[in-house]
């Protein structure tokens, strides 16, 4: 019986540590991609809304030129704007338009973002359980114990 | 032979390292390379791309405006054009930019480059010390599988073992260490093995006195014949020995046998008996036991007693051990490496000796009388240097 019990619980273990932390991991990575990728599509939005409000039409920035030496450049109209729709493509924008598309982007972000972390919940879920499941074959008594007083 | 009060350890490769520990920190070292060599990966990208921006910075200043798509963000462009093409910003570091025009930036980045050049190589010889390391462990793995033993043998004064240590699959002991076991021998014993070899050399020496060249077959003979029973280095060096002590028997009796016994005690032990058999004249012998007395001298003295020699010996055999000292001093230090390349030569021949050998030719300036020039003086100095030298000195002191 004893030794059943220790295969089980060493069998549980097992699935947490090579399954379920591991998947927790790669979810939270993931998780963290889309974050980065919603904050660049809110910088846009912000920017272009500055842009906006100011009627700038000619702007002159500072390009990278790489490992940090820059090079004055001059945007003479800037009515026109390219966004990366993905898959290696820009579109050319309106203000007016550029805004829509990020708009709508940012909600498709928020969607994966909500998928994921629904996910990493389900894991985080799993995990607690099969270590309810050792600490019951365990018969170590529960941590938390919710009782009041006992009179 | 010998007794055998040697004391020594035979300690398995595998006890000293053992073979999971070796493989352990073969894979440990091995992590590292691969470590470094990431970061080697890194420099060289580093270093490819300043090459290209030194390019870029190169080409721009060639017009007065490029036109370019000017990120703004990390997801949109703006189609525009690039101004004031010999002004760059360059980062410092530390927030610290500089406006600087195209060529002072080349010249940044071109500072820039070496200083990452240099950091690669030194990565480089980081790594090759790993390798070095790595390689070390998996020869000490092997060899541990292998079952090496390694072998410590300590000098005892009674001790005459030389036979090298078997039972393990190489030996590891040291020439140095057979060479110390072989000081141990007797003295005692050394001294009657060499004044028989000296006298029976004697013999072969004033009949080979005549006909000072081509004798190497006799001298290979005698030195095999007398290499027998003895220890191979008293045999040698009183082959030797009495090649040279033929004429000067009585006065270089004792120097022999001091040389002899320094011969056992030192450390040359391979390289005495080579050179005894070298030589083929008496004076090889002489030098030999002349440059085993400086160099063994001092030690020997103390350890086998034979100070006073030297000391008491006749006045000319003194004073040709000082001449031949002086002489044969660098020489027999240079003789000491060529001998081993030699082979085993007869040494008691006058001249055979000094033929076979290949060594350049050193004329001693003792060897007034003989014209052996066509004797070599190999480092050793040996046989060329025999029949003239002693024969001009013995003869002239004997007669």
């Amino acid at each position: 019986m004893d030794s059943l019990r220790q295969e089980k619980i060493q069998k549980f273990e097992e699935f947490v540590d090579r399954r379920l932390k591991p998947d927790l991991v790669h979810a939270i990575v993931e998780r963290d991609k889309i974050f980065d990728q919603q904050k660049i599509f809110s910088d846009l939005r912000k920017n272009i809304e500055n842009l906006e409000k100011n009627s700038v039409t000619s702007l002159r920035t500072l390009v990278n030129l790489g490992s940090e030496v820059y090079m004055q450049a001059e945007v003479p109209d800037t009515q026109r704007i390219f966004v990366d729709v993905g898959l290696g493509f820009h579109v050319e924008f309106t203000w007016s338009e550029a805004l829509k598309f990020i708009s709508l982007r940012e909600e498709k972000l928020e969607r994966q973002i909500e998928e994921y972390t629904r996910l990493i919940a389900s894991i985080k879920a799993q995990i607690k359980l099969v270590c309810e499941g050792i600490r019951e074959l365990l018969q170590i008594p529960e941590e938390k114990t919710v009782e009041g007083r006992v009179f | 032979m010998g007794k055998s009060e040697v004391k020594g350890t035979v300690t398995s490769l595998s006890s000293m390292f053992p073979a999971e520990e070796v493989q352990k920190a073969a894979k440990m070292v091995e992590e590292k390379l691969s470590e470094k060599q990431n970061e080697m990966n890194q420099l060289k990208e580093f270093i490819a791309n300043n090459t290209s921006l030194i390019n870029l910075v190169q080409k721009l200043p060639d017009e007065l405006h490029h036109d370019i798509m000017v990120p703004f963000g990390k997801a949109a462009f703006f189609p525009g054009r690039l101004i004031h093409t010999n002004e760059f910003l360059v980062l410092l570091g530390e927030s610290y930019y500089t406006e600087r025009t195209a060529k002072q930036t080349v010249e940044i980045l071109k500072r820039r480059g070496k200083s990452l050049e240099s950091k690669v190589d030194a990565l480089k010889a980081v790594m090759q010390d790993l390798k070095a390391e790595a390689s070390f462990f998996d020869s000490t793995a092997s060899e541990a599988a292998e079952g090496l033993v390694e072998i410590r043998e300590y000098e005892e004064d009674n001790s005459t073992e030389r036979a090298s240590q078997s039972g393990s699959l190489e030996l590891e002991t040291p020439s140095v260490a057979e060479a110390d076991n072989k000081m141990g021998a007797s003295e005692d014993d050394e001294y009657a093995r060499i004044m028989s070899r000296l006298e029976e050399l004697e013999k072969e020496e004033l009949a080979a006195e005549d006909n000072e060249e081509n004798l190497e077959d006799e001298d290979e003979d005698a030195n095999a014949v007398e290499s027998d029973g003895n220890e191979d280095e008293l045999t040698k060096a009183a082959e030797g020995d009495g090649d040279e002590d033929e004429l000067t028997k009585a006065a270089f009796h004792r120097k022999k046998d001091e040389c002899y016994s320094y011969l056992d005690h030192g450390q040359r032990y391979s390289e005495s008996r080579k050179q005894l058999q070298q030589f083929n004249g008496k004076e090889p012998i002489e030098e030999m036991s002349n440059k085993y007395k400086h160099q063994d001298l001092t030690k020997q003295f103390a350890s086998t007693g034979l100070t006073e020699e030297p000391v008491t010996k006749g006045e000319i055999s003194h004073g040709q051990i000082i001449q031949q000292d002086t002489q044969t001093l660098s020489p027999s230090i240079n003789a000491f490496a060529p001998f081993e390349k030699k082979s085993v030569q007869t040494s008691k021949s006058e001249f055979d000796s000094s033929k076979a050998f290949t060594g350049s030719i050193v004329e001693h300036t003792q060897n007034l009388d003989k014209s052996s020039v066509g004797t070599n003086m190999t480092s050793l100095q040996s046989s060329g240097s025999q029949p003239w030298k002693p024969v001009s000195r013995f003869k002239m002191q004997r007669k």
